[in-house]
């Protein structure tokens, strides 16, 4: 069986590449179909994802990657049968909490939260050198690439500070290396 | 260099103007940056992959056959060697070189000594610097300013030259065709022009036959294959008796995909699903859109009877359409058919949305002669 990572946006496609690239998850490249991560948000709209599925003969678990992730992932009726479950991964309300923990600014957040996103708070607050946060990719490739380690805990971090996840809402911090 | 558009008039048996634009057109999403485009430079996007599909005889080599003319000029100054008549032939090559857009425009003519090269007519260069705020207008005569030739050339070479200075490949072409037994000939030229390691033969060799181990050359005709571990020297003839022609085919236009991806230059191929697996031609195109693998930008550009294959393509805009009534048309999905996104782009070929459809009453009449 493979696994088929299938992250929301660019940025969390980044975070998980930084994380495989630096083996702190609980797999590897090659346990992962295409050998990759994949950013996409279904499967019937991505061409990459369905080529996979076609050309792999076997069983495959889908992790998928992403925010508050309100949208159902429709699995299409030919793969019905080779997508054995669905797991999904949060970062709630967005990514950007990542970058809120790392900077140790959660309290402040803690105190605005009710008005502002993350996403806007680290625009407003979050710089990498004398860069300020963009919601770009390359963003999360200079403040975490040469870091996995401040990646890698503010990822547990989260995990402690947040507790409205859903019971099927797992947590970044679940496919971490122990 | 990355060529955006091409613009052909008199080509083969196609009387209008064919237009083939490669800068992406409709809205670029966060997953098409990652797959299906690559970047050129701020805001300028072409396609990784990109596809003619249409019916037997309805102009998708001609389309092929275009490219290869421009990027032979682009990457050697020079055509020659080509199976069609050149005289008559006008071209325009739009294409971004080191932050500018140049247009380069000629009419080619058969030389008259050696009639299987082209002499170029009426040259004319021109340039523009690339703004992200112009990106638009990059097509428009606005801003292009001309370039004068600093000395004369023979006339079978392209003024290009003294923009893009040096012969570079700027793009490999599989026909549809073969070599027969020289393509093993052409393999190893491939390997060692542009530096590929026997590793990653092996590696392909081992997709079309799990039982061979590895493939040497000898000399240019006798090579030494191993297979179920063990090992024998063959003829070329021999060879590809073995293996196989749609085997030999498939190992070298995988070898020249692996060239032109890691060197960063086009490949064009003439009905890519022709000899060999659907999957064989998937991986091909998942190659080019994975930017682990395709590092240096290349684009795939094919085409194919399988319209399956445009499933995979998220985009309209890299896919065109080919029709032939007398005379080639060339259109593109996005500004020609207005398709609904989230319909299957298969789905509306067998709908015969793009009047692409084989003759069923040919075959019906076929079927009458083979019943009577």
């Amino acid at each position: 069986m493979k696994l088929l990572v299938m992250c929301e946006g660019a940025n969390e496609k980044a975070i998980m590449d930084i994380l495989l690239e630096n083996h702190q998850l609980s797999f590897a490249a090659d346990d992962l179909l295409g050998l990759v991560t994949f950013h996409a948000r279904q499967i019937r709209t991505s061409g990459v994802v369905k080529a996979e599925l076609n050309m792999y003969p076997g069983k495959v678990k889908i992790l998928r990657i992403g925010d508050t992730q309100t949208e159902r992932l429709t699995i299409p009726s030919e793969y019905s049968d080779k997508i054995v479950s669905v797991e999904k991964y949060c970062t709630k309300p967005e990514l950007e909490m990542l970058l809120i923990i790392s900077e140790k600014l959660i309290s402040e957040y803690d105190k605005v939260k009710s008005s502002v996103r993350p996403k806007l708070f680290a625009k407003q607050n979050i710089r990498c050198g004398r860069r300020r946060y963009d919601n770009s990719t390359e963003f999360y490739r200079d403040y975490y690439g040469s870091d996995y380690k401040q990646l890698v805990a503010a990822i547990r971090e989260y995990k402690q500070h947040k507790g409205s996840h859903q019971k099927d809402e797992l947590y970044l911090a679940d496919l971490l290396i122990r | 260099m990355k060529l955006l558009r091409v613009c052909a008039s008199n080509f083969k048996n196609c009387q209008e103007k064919i237009v083939i634009d490669f800068v992406a057109k409709s809205k670029k999403t966060s997953e098409d940056k990652q797959y299906e485009l690559v970047k050129v430079a701020d805001e300028l996007y072409v396609y990784s992959t990109a596809a003619f599909i249409g019916k037997n005889a309805s102009g998708k080599t001609t389309a092929i056959e275009i490219l290869d003319c421009c990027y032979s000029i682009l990457g050697e100054f020079r055509v020659e060697n080509k199976h069609y008549n050149y005289d008559g032939i006008s071209l325009e090559i739009i294409f971004y070189h080191e932050g500018n857009i140049y247009k380069y425009t000629t009419k080619l003519q058969t030389d008259s000594v050696l009639e299987n090269r082209a002499v170029f007519r009426r040259q004319h260069v021109y340039c523009k610097k690339y703004y992200k705020t112009k990106l638009n207008s990059i097509y428009y005569v606005e801003g292009f300013e001309e370039i004068y030739a600093p000395g004369a050339l023979p006339d079978d070479t392209a003024s290009i030259f003294f923009i893009l200075k040096k012969n570079k490949t700027t793009a490999l072409y599989f026909d549809s065709c073969g070599e027969g037994v020289d393509t093993y000939q052409l393999l190893f030229k491939v390997m060692k022009n542009y530096q590929i390691p026997d590793k990653i033969l092996n590696n392909i060799i081992r997709i079309f036959d799990e039982s061979i181990q590895y493939l040497q050359k000898v000399d240019d005709h006798n090579y030494r294959i191993s297979v179920d571990g063990k090992s024998r020297i063959y003829s070329d003839k021999e060879l590809i008796y073995m293996l196989s022609s749609g085997t030999t085919k498939g190992i070298l236009l995988y070898m020249m995909m692996a060239a032109s991806l890691q060197n960063g230059f086009d490949l064009l191929v003439d009905e890519i699903e022709t000899h060999f697996h659907k999957t064989l031609v998937e991986n091909m195109i998942n190659l080019y859109k994975d930017k682990t693998v395709n590092k240096k930008n290349a684009t795939l550009i094919f085409t194919t009877h399988y319209c399956e294959v445009l499933d995979l393509f998220n985009r309209q805009d890299n896919l065109w359409i080919c029709q032939s009534n007398g005379k080639i048309q060339i259109r593109n999905l996005y500004d020609n058919y207005g398709l609904r996104s989230g319909l299957l782009k298969s789905k509306q070929f067998y709908n015969n949305t793009f009047q692409t459809a084989v003759n069923y009453e040919e075959l019906m009449n076929l079927k009458r002669g083979l019943m009577s």
